[in-house]
C-alpha cells in the first residue's frame, strides 16, 4: 500500500469501542437489545447475522443517526452515544453506506473531498471569494484524495462523474469516501455486497491493508461469510436484535445458537455436521485462502 | 468490466489531472465569457435605452436566481418565500436612502443616508430575515418547506401594504437614484459622454447591474466549487451521508438560508432601482414563483443556468411588450390578442414543461451538451469494442442529479 503513512502497528491514539448493553426501540418494536461487544484498537471486527438482525442498526447508533435509548458507547473519553453525527466524525469515526449514498452528479474527487471536510476551514466567505487559505487549503487536501483515490484503484477516474461509474467501482467510492476523513475508527457497511468475486477479492485485501497499514480499528457488516471468516479478527453475531454469540470466526462458526439462526431449527441436525455445512457454504461464496477449517 | 464501462463513459478519457483540486478546465469557457463580457462593456454605445433598462432589471433577476438557486437547486430546500427577501431589500433600501415626507396622504418617513448604505442595509437585514427563518427550515423539508415559506409572502403583503410610513402603503413609494462616492447613476450630475455618446441613467445602471451580477455570479460559482459547496450538494443528496461525513446539517442549512436571502436582497434593492419605484403588487406569491421558474429553466443547481433562466424569464415579457405589433398573437394594450405578459406567461409554461420531460438539467444542461459535442469528435461515443458497456453503465446520467433537488 502506498498511500496511506506506512504505520505497522496499531495506532497509539487508536482506543477500543465499548458497547454496553445497547437497546434501540422504533415505538413497539425493538430493534437491539442490551447489545454489548467491545472493538479491540486495530482489530477487523466483523458483525453479522441474517436479515433483520440490527446490524444496520448497530452502525446508525454507532455513527450517531440513531438513539439508543439505553446503554451506552464509549470511544476513548468520548460516548458516541451522546454526539451528533458530525462531531462524531470529527473524532475520527468515519462509516461508508450500504447503500451508495454519494452525490451521482459530483466527481470522484468531489465526492471524496467530502471526506475532508470536518478536517478544512474555509467557510461561505472564503470560499466564495477564493480567498488565498481556501485555495491553498483546497489543493493540499486535494493531493492527499488523490493518494487515496490511488490506493483504491481510482486515480483514473478522479474526475468522471460518481453516477456513470460501475457500481463495483461506486462501492470503493463509499470506502475511499470514509478513508478520506483520516479516521480513527472505520465503519464498513457491506462493503463488497453486490460486488463479483473477484471485486470482493480486491476490496477484502484493500480493508486488510487499511488496517495494516494505518493501524486503525475496522467494523464491519458483512453479509459474504467467506469474507467475514477470512479477514475479522473477532465476530459478533446478532440475531433478532440480540447478540448471540462472539468470539473468534473459529469459535462462532461451531456455536449452536449462529447455526440455528443461519440453518433454522437445529433439532434434527447434528451440530457437528451443521457446523461443516455452514462452513462450507461460506466458504464457497468467494475464495478464502486462510479459511479456518 | 468495471474499468470498460468507466472509460466508455462519456468525458471519462480527458481526465488526466492527478490531483483531485480541480480537473484541466478548456479555454473555450474563458474565451467566450471574455467576448461576453466586451460585448456588454461595449453594448451602450449601440443599443437604444429600452435594451439597456431591460439589461438592468435582468441583472437583477439573475442576482436574485443565483441566489435561489443555492437553496432550492443546490442544497435541495423548496422555497416559495424569495419574493419576501426581495421585499426586505427593496424596502429597506427605499426606507434607509429615501428622504422624510413625501406626497400628499402618505406621511414618509426615511432615513436620507447614501444609497450605498441603504443597498448594504438591504442585503444584511434580507439576511437577516432568511437567518431567522431558518430554524424553521432546518426542522422542515421539501414541500412542507415550500408551504411555510409561503407564509412570509402573505406576511409580506401584508407589511407592505398596511405599514405605509416605510413602505408607502399600496400606492408604494419612489426610490431613491443609486449614487457612489458623489457620482450619481441618473441622468445628470456629472453629465457624461463616451465617444460622443451621452451616458445617463439607463448606461450608467447597466454597469452598476453588469457589475454586481458578474460579482454574484463568481461568488457562487466559487462558492459551489469548494468546501461549503460540496458540503451543501451532499446535503441536498443525503442528508445522513452529510452529517456522517462531518456537516452540521442544521448550521449549513442556516447559513445557505442567509446566503440566498442576502441575494434575494440585492435583487430587491435592483428591483426597485429598475423601476424606479416600490409596490407592494411587484413582491407577489407570482415573483416567487417565477423565480422558481427560472431555476428550473435555467436548470436546478447550476450557477450559469440560473443566468440564462433568468434572462430568459425577465426580458421575455418587456420584449414582447416592445414588440407587440411584430410578434404574433401578441397584442398591445387595447388591442385584440394575447397581452405581452400573458404571451410570456405561456411560453414559460410551455418551455417548463419541455424542459421537464427532454432536459431536466434545463438551459445549463443543454449548453453543456453542445460543449461536450463539440469537444471530442466521436460524439461522445467510445472508441473501444465496449459498446455494450455504455448501456450497462449505472442508471444515473451526470446531468440528472440536480433535478432531482426540490422535490428530495
Amino acid at each position: 500500500m502506498s498511500a496511506p503513512a506506512a504505520a505497522a502497528d496499531v495506532r497509539s491514539d487508536v482506543p477500543p469501542v465499548l458497547v454496553e448493553g445497547v437497546t434501540v426501540r422504533f415505538g413497539a418494536i425493538t430493534a437491539l437489545s442490551e447489545v454489548s461487544f467491545t472493538v479491540e484498537p486495530g482489530t477487523i471486527h466483523a458483525i453479522i447475522g441474517p436479515n433483520g438482525a440490527g446490524k444496520s442498526t448497530m452502525f446508525n447508533v454507532l455513527s450517531g443517526v440513531y438513539r439508543a435509548a439505553e446503554g451506552q458507547v464509549r470511544f476513548g473519553e468520548h460516548r458516541l452515544d451522546r454526539m451528533r453525527p458530525y462531531q462524531i466524525a470529527g473524532i475520527g469515526v468515519a462509516r461508508s453506506f450500504q447503500n451508495i449514498a454519494l452525490s451521482a452528479g459530483q466527481t470522484v474527487a468531489e465526492n471524496l473531498m467530502l471526506g475532508r471536510h470536518h478536517l478544512t476551514r474555509a467557510g461561505f466567505v472564503a470560499a466564495g471569494l477564493r480567498l488565498p487559505r481556501a485555495t491553498r487549503e483546497g489543493r493540499v487536501h486535494g493531493e492527499r484524495v488523490a493518494e487515496i483515490a490511488e490506493f483504491l484503484e481510482l486515480g483514473d477516474k478522479l474526475h468522471t462523474p460518481v453516477g456513470v461509474l460501475s457500481y463495483g467501482d461506486q462501492k470503493r467510492v463509499e470506502v475511499a469516501r470514509a478513508l478520506c476523513t483520516e479516521p480513527r475508527l472505520l465503519l464498513l457497511d457491506e462493503p463488497v455486497a453486490g460486488m463479483n468475486a473477484e471485486e470482493t477479492d480486491r476490496m477484502a485485501e484493500a480493508v486488510v491493508e487499511i488496517r495494516s497499514a494505518l493501524g486503525i480499528s475496522v467494523l464491519l457488516v458483512e453479509h459474504d461469510m467467506g469474507m467475514v471468516m477470512s479477514l475479522a479478527d473477532r465476530v459478533t453475531v446478532l440475531d433478532f436484535g440480540r447478540r448471540i454469540a462472539d468470539g473468534t470466526p473459529a469459535e462462532v462458526q461451531r456455536d449452536p445458537e449462529v447455526i440455528r439462526a443461519y440453518l433454522g431449527s437445529g433439532d434434527e441436525i447434528d451440530p457437528a455436521e451443521a457446523a461443516e455445512a455452514a462452513a462450507s457454504g461460506a466458504s464457497s461464496s468467494s475464495e478464502t485462502p486462510g479459511m479456518p477449517s | 468490466m468495471s474499468e470498460s464501462t468507466a472509460t466508455a463513459a462519456r468525458g471519462a478519457t480527458r481526465s488526466t489531472g492527478r490531483t483531485a483540486a480541480g480537473p484541466r478546465r478548456s479555454l473555450l469557457r474563458p474565451l467566450l465569457l471574455a467576448v461576453v463580457l466586451l460585448v456588454a462593456l461595449a453594448l451602450p454605445l449601440y443599443v437604444e435605452e429600452f435594451w439597456l433598462r431591460t439589461g438592468f432589471a435582468v441583472c437583477g433577476a439573475v442576482v436574485g436566481a443565483i441566489g435561489l438557486n443555492l437553496l432550492v437547486g443546490t442544497t435541495g430546500q423548496l422555497s416559495l418565500a424569495h419574493a419576501f427577501f426581495l421585499a426586505v431589500g427593496a424596502v429597506t433600501y427605499v426606507f434607509v436612502s429615501g428622504e422624510s415626507g413625501g406626497l400628499g396622504l402618505a406621511d414618509l418617513s426615511g432615513l436620507a443616508w447614501p444609497p450605498v448604505v441603504g443597498m448594504i442595509a438591504g442585503v444584511l437585514l434580507a439576511g437577516l430575515a432568511g437567518l431567522l427563518f431558518s430554524p424553521i427550515a432546518a426542522r422542515l423539508r421539501g414541500i412542507y418547506l415550500g408551504v411555510a415559506s409561503l407564509g412570509l409572502v402573505f406576511i409580506g403583503q401584508h407589511v407592505l401594504n398596511s405599514w405605509t410610513q416605510v413602505t408607502g402603503g399600496f400606492n408604494g413609494r419612489s426610490a431613491p437614484e443609486f449614487s457612489l462616492f458623489g457620482f450619481t447613476f441618473g441622468n445628470t450630475d456629472p453629465d457624461l459622454y463616451v465617444l460622443e455618446v451621452p451616458f445617463r441613467e439607463a448606461e450608467r445602471l447597466w454597469y452598476l447591474g453588469l457589475v454586481l451580477a458578474l460579482g454574484a455570479y463568481l461568488f457562487a460559482r466559487n462558492l459551489l466549487r469548494s468546501r461549503p459547496g460540496r458540503a451543501l450538494q451532499t446535503l441536498r443528496d443525503s442528508e445522513v451521508a452529510a452529517s456522517v461525513m462531518g456537516v452540521n446539517v442544521q448550521r449549513y442549512k442556516a447559513r445557505v438560508f442567509l446566503v440566498s436571502s442576502m441575494y434575494a436582497g440585492l435583487a430587491g434593492v435592483m428591483y426597485a432601482l429598475s423601476i424606479g419605484s416600490i409596490a407592494p403588487e411587484s413582491f407577489g406569491l407570482e415573483v416567487s414563483i417565477l423565480y422558481l421558474a427560472m431555476i428550473v429553466l435555467g436548470g436546478l443547481g447550476s450557477v450559469g443556468g440560473a443566468v440564462l433562466g433568468a434572462l430568459f424569464v425577465s426580458a421575455l415579457p418587456l420584449v414582447f411588450q416592445r414588440y407587440a405589433d411584430v410578434v404574433p398573437l401578441v397584442g398591445g394594450s387595447g388591442e385584440g390578442g394575447l397581452a405581452p405578459g400573458e404571451a410570456a406567461r405561456f411560453l414559460f409554461g410551455l418551455a417548463i414543461i419541455l424542459v421537464i420531460l427532454f432536459q431536466p438539467a434545463g438551459l445549463a444542461g443543454l449548453a453543456d451538451r453542445f460543449r461536450r459535442r463539440g469537444r471530442d469528435p466521436g460524439g461522445g461515443r467510445p472508441t473501444s469494442a465496449s459498446a455494450a458497456a455504455t448501456s450497462s453503465s449505472t442508471t444515473a446520467v451526470p446531468s440528472d442529479p440536480p433535478a432531482q433537488g426540490s422535490t428530495s
